[in-house]
């Protein structure tokens, strides 16, 4: 039925904060089934943007499709096929982990029993089962991200929008979490996220864009971003890094 | 390079002294930069100094009217009685109503190389930067005119003197008492609890009887100089009556009550420091039991306490299920409720108990249905109040329903729904305790309940439209009183429009009162309670069709920035 609209579909979006630009005029088309990377510096407007394309954020100009509901005329059928993760922003933290997800499930309006077994399944598969009735605002920094993470994939969303799963998550997890998105994608699903770790982007993505200074740099499959060098020197490039000379901060070595 | 690393060492080593003028600085510039491109904000922040304005400048006039008078016999009455207000009004109101501004965060001093008797005064001296010790400074010099009429100038400066230790006084005792009421309520000990409930009536009850034992004597003002004259020699009022002791020959008097102020001043600061430990130490959630036992049962049926088992397992009472556990898990939220508890409780009783002692023939005498439903409608309106910034409680969790999209008129529905779980007993309680032990007319149950419910309906509608449009920002600390800089006069204008919006809406409840008589009695409950479900429906449904549409803007405004 939504075969033939992409799973998500920026145009135009504009966000100014005061006299700051944050995203200036942001085009992207993520086609259906594809596992999207968006890079780009801090500061560079990835948070703004992936929060405007979700409805959390109301944009100056543009809009954004889920699978051709827009999210700001059509909310209610385009959020439901949103799964989100947002970074920067508390869960309701005075629950506890499975207390969380039931109150997300039902939420969204599931089945009580859907919602249970849900839950303890993805407790279950991301080793948070342990921490029994602990409250979220007490577990580790990984912790909280595996279980916003489990938020977003209860009810079984059509498209993905994860601001840095990977932040803070170790390495074990960091595998689990590959190998669940992997599946999710491999089984229909559309997945777009933002990061810093180039190899988790070179390992996964279909399609990859380049944010900067709240503008697209670079976007295409990740071949074509590519070319012939590797990720990490391409987004050198295309943002400018500077490099030590040696000289600066001096003070910090004895 | 060498040089460069020596130097930086001995810069570590040494370092440059910080003085309290540091932190003065540092709360200017944080206030400044808060400002910054909003201009709301400034309007707000003007608006309140405006206001403090308006009241030092009555407050100078009040207490200058002895010395324009040209009547010193009742000088001392005034600046004991007054000044003890001020201070006592210190104490309380950021408990009960005002919250502290707390622009410097305690807690982000922890990992600073500070000497903790650095840090005390200098959050002293920051704290001493605001509005409302500025209108006291203003208002307590109509003391310094005073005592200079009567006393020429070393009366006037010694009052001068007596109003700046005076002040520091009031300062002092409102960080002590909120830092240490937020420590107690941090803990989840429920004898604690009990502690903080006691304090609070106790510290209600001392004032209002005062008070009421100075109205039954109200023909004899020279009882109450009596009285005067020895709150002149406690710290509520040592600090106000100096420069009337002076002038009136008493200059040993001067020395003795300064020494008294100070030594308070100085317990005060080092019972702030020491709870300003806990403070700095503990992040909001360390006290929380982190090693609960097992989870049993399924996820949903953890959600839901056992009490509210009852609750449909959807949308709406998974809402409130989450908000009931929400009043009790979350600090702030479990301050409101228990001062809501106390305030509540007491100030009722106090209010029909005044007068009633010395007639004898109970609380009849003075007592009215008018009186009962007006002291009713106090504690509707308060209680509703305190939902006036409801969604800034959540900070930006709220962010999980924008992403969901939870329909506006269920979420406020549900939210206004699990408050009434805990006040709705404490509306039984009050108007039974109210009806049968202070009035001795159990035949009044109705009248009261009926007239708290009616206003608790009307007052739920206005707080929760103003909970839409009016949500500001709490700062993510661990203090449940604190607020940022500008928030307290956004949340007092609020409140005492809330307060007004809510107490207009029930004039129809005390205008029956007054006209119908005995039958009101009988139909107070259940036209009461009807009038106030369907005002608080009503507000849920208009409410809710303005959050439908400013989702997104709401989560803007309760993000605290950081
Ligand atoms: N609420 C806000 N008010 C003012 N400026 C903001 C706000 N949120 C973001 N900005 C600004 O917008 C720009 C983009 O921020 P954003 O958070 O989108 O960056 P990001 O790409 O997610 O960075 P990071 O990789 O560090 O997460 C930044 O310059 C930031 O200062
Ligand atoms: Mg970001």
């Amino acid at each position: 039925m939504t075969a033939e609209h992409p799973a998500l579909a920026l145009h135009g979006l504009v966000k100014r904060f005061d006299a700051k630009v944050a995203v200036a005029g942001v085009d992207l088309t993520v086609p259906a089934g594809s596992f999207y990377g968006l890079l780009g510096p801090n500061g560079a407007g990835k948070t703004t943007t992936l929060s405007m394309a979700v409805g959390l954020l109301r944009p100056d100009a543009g809009g954004a499709r889920v699978l051709g509901h827009d999210v700001w005329a059509d909310p209610v059928r385009a959020k439901q096929l949103l799964g989100v993760m947002p970074d920067g922003v508390r869960l309701f933290d005075r629950l506890s982990g499975a207390e969380l997800l039931a109150y997300h499930g039902l939420l969204r309006g599931m089945d009580p029993a859907v919602v249970s077994q849900r839950a303890a399944e993805l407790l279950d598969v991301l080793a948070l089962a342990d921490a029994g009735r602990t409250l979220v605002v007490d577990y580790s920094a990984g912790m909280k991200k595996k279980i916003g993470l489990a938020c977003a994939l209860l009810h079984g969303p059509r498209l993905l929008v994860l601001d840095e799963p990977f932040e803070a998550v170790d390495p074990v997890s960091a595998a689990l979490i590959r190998d669940i998105l992997g599946r999710y994608v491999a089984g229909g699903g559309t997945v777009v996220f933002s990061s810093h770790v180039m190899e988790v982007v070179e390992r996964l993505c279909s399609h990859v864009a380049i944010l900067a200074d709240g503008a697209i740099k670079r976007v295409g499959t990740l071949d074509e971003v590519r070319g012939e060098q590797t990720l990490e020197q391409v987004f050198v490039t295309v943002v400018g890094g500077r490099t030590a000379t040696g000289e600066e901060l001096a003070w910090l070595s004895r | 390079m060498a040089v460069a690393v020596t130097e930086a060492v001995a810069d570590v080593g040494a370092g440059r002294r910080v003085s309290a003028r540091h932190f003065v600085r540092l709360k200017l510039r944080v206030m400044g930069n808060n400002f910054r491109g909003q201009g709301w904000r400034i309007g707000l922040f003007a608006l309140g100094a405006f206001a403090g304005l308006w009241f030092a400048a009555f407050g100078l006039f009040l207490f200058a009217v002895p010395g324009l008078a040209g009547n010193d016999q009742y000088a001392t009455l005034l600046a004991a009685f007054g000044g003890g207000l001020v201070v006592l009004g210190w104490l309380l109101l950021p408990l009960i109503f005002f919250g502290v501004d707390e622009t410097l965060d305690p807690a982000r001093f922890a990992l600073l190389p500070l000497p903790r008797r650095t840090l005390v005064t200098g959050l002293f001296a920051a704290a001493l930067v605001s509005v409302p010790a500025v209108a006291v400074l203003l208002a307590a010099s109509g003391l310094i005119l005073t005592a200079g009429i009567f006393g020429g100038w070393s009366a006037a400066l010694t009052q001068a003197v007596g109003v700046l230790a005076g002040l520091l006084l009031c300062v002092a005792g409102a960080r002590a008492v909120t830092s240490a009421f937020a420590t107690m309520l941090r803990s989840r000990r429920v004898r604690d609890l009990a502690a903080v409930l006691l304090a609070g009536a106790a510290a209600l009850i001392a004032p209002v009887q005062l008070a009421a034992a100075a109205a039954l004597q109200d023909a004899d003002w020279d009882r109450l100089a009596e009285v005067a004259a020895v709150v002149g020699w406690t710290p509520f009022g040592a600090p106000w009556t100096i420069g009337i002791e002076v002038a009136q020959g008493r200059v040993w008097a001067a020395p003795v009550k300064l020494l008294i102020t100070a030594v308070t001043v100085v317990a005060l600061l080092a019972w702030w420091s020491r709870s300003l430990e806990s403070a700095m130490v503990g992040t909001t959630s360390s006290s929380r039991a982190s090693t609960r036992p097992r989870a049993t049962g399924t996820a949903v049926t953890q959600l839901f306490p056992r009490l509210l088992g009852w609750l449909p397992r959807g949308r709406f009472g998974a809402l409130v299920a989450r908000e009931a556990r929400y009043w009790w898990r979350d600090a702030r939220r479990r301050a409101n409720l228990i001062t809501l508890a106390v305030v509540g409780l007491f100030v009722p009783v106090m209010l029909n108990l005044g007068g009633a002692g010395d007639t004898g023939g109970g609380a009849l005498d003075t007592s009215s249905p008018v009186l009962v439903t007006l002291s009713m409608v106090f504690v509707g309106v308060l209680a509703a109040a305190t939902l006036a910034n409801q969604f800034g409680f959540d900070g930006s969790a709220y962010a999980a329903h924008v992403v969901v999209g939870v329909p506006g008129a269920v979420e406020l529905r549900a939210r206004m729904a699990a408050f009434s779980l805990y006040l709705l007993p404490l509306v039984l309680i009050i108007s039974g305790v109210l009806a049968l032990l202070v009035l001795g007319q159990p035949g009044w149950i109705g009248l009261t309940a009926g007239s708290l419910l009616a206003t608790f309906g009307a007052g739920l509608a206005v707080n929760t439209l103003l909970s839409v449009l009016g949500a500001y920002s709490l700062p993510e600390t661990s203090n449940p009183f604190a607020l940022n800089s500008g928030a307290g006069v956004a949340r007092s204008f609020l409140a005492v429009l809330s307060m007004l919006a809510s107490a207009v809406a029930v004039i129809p409840m005390v205008v029956a009162a007054a006209l119908l008589g005995d039958v009101w009695l009988w139909l107070a409950l259940p036209i009461g309670a009807a009038y106030g479900l369907g005002a608080a429906l009503l507000g849920a449904y208009l409410a809710g069709d303005v959050l439908d549409r400013r989702q997104p803007e709401l989560l803007a405004t309760i993000t605290p920035r950081r």
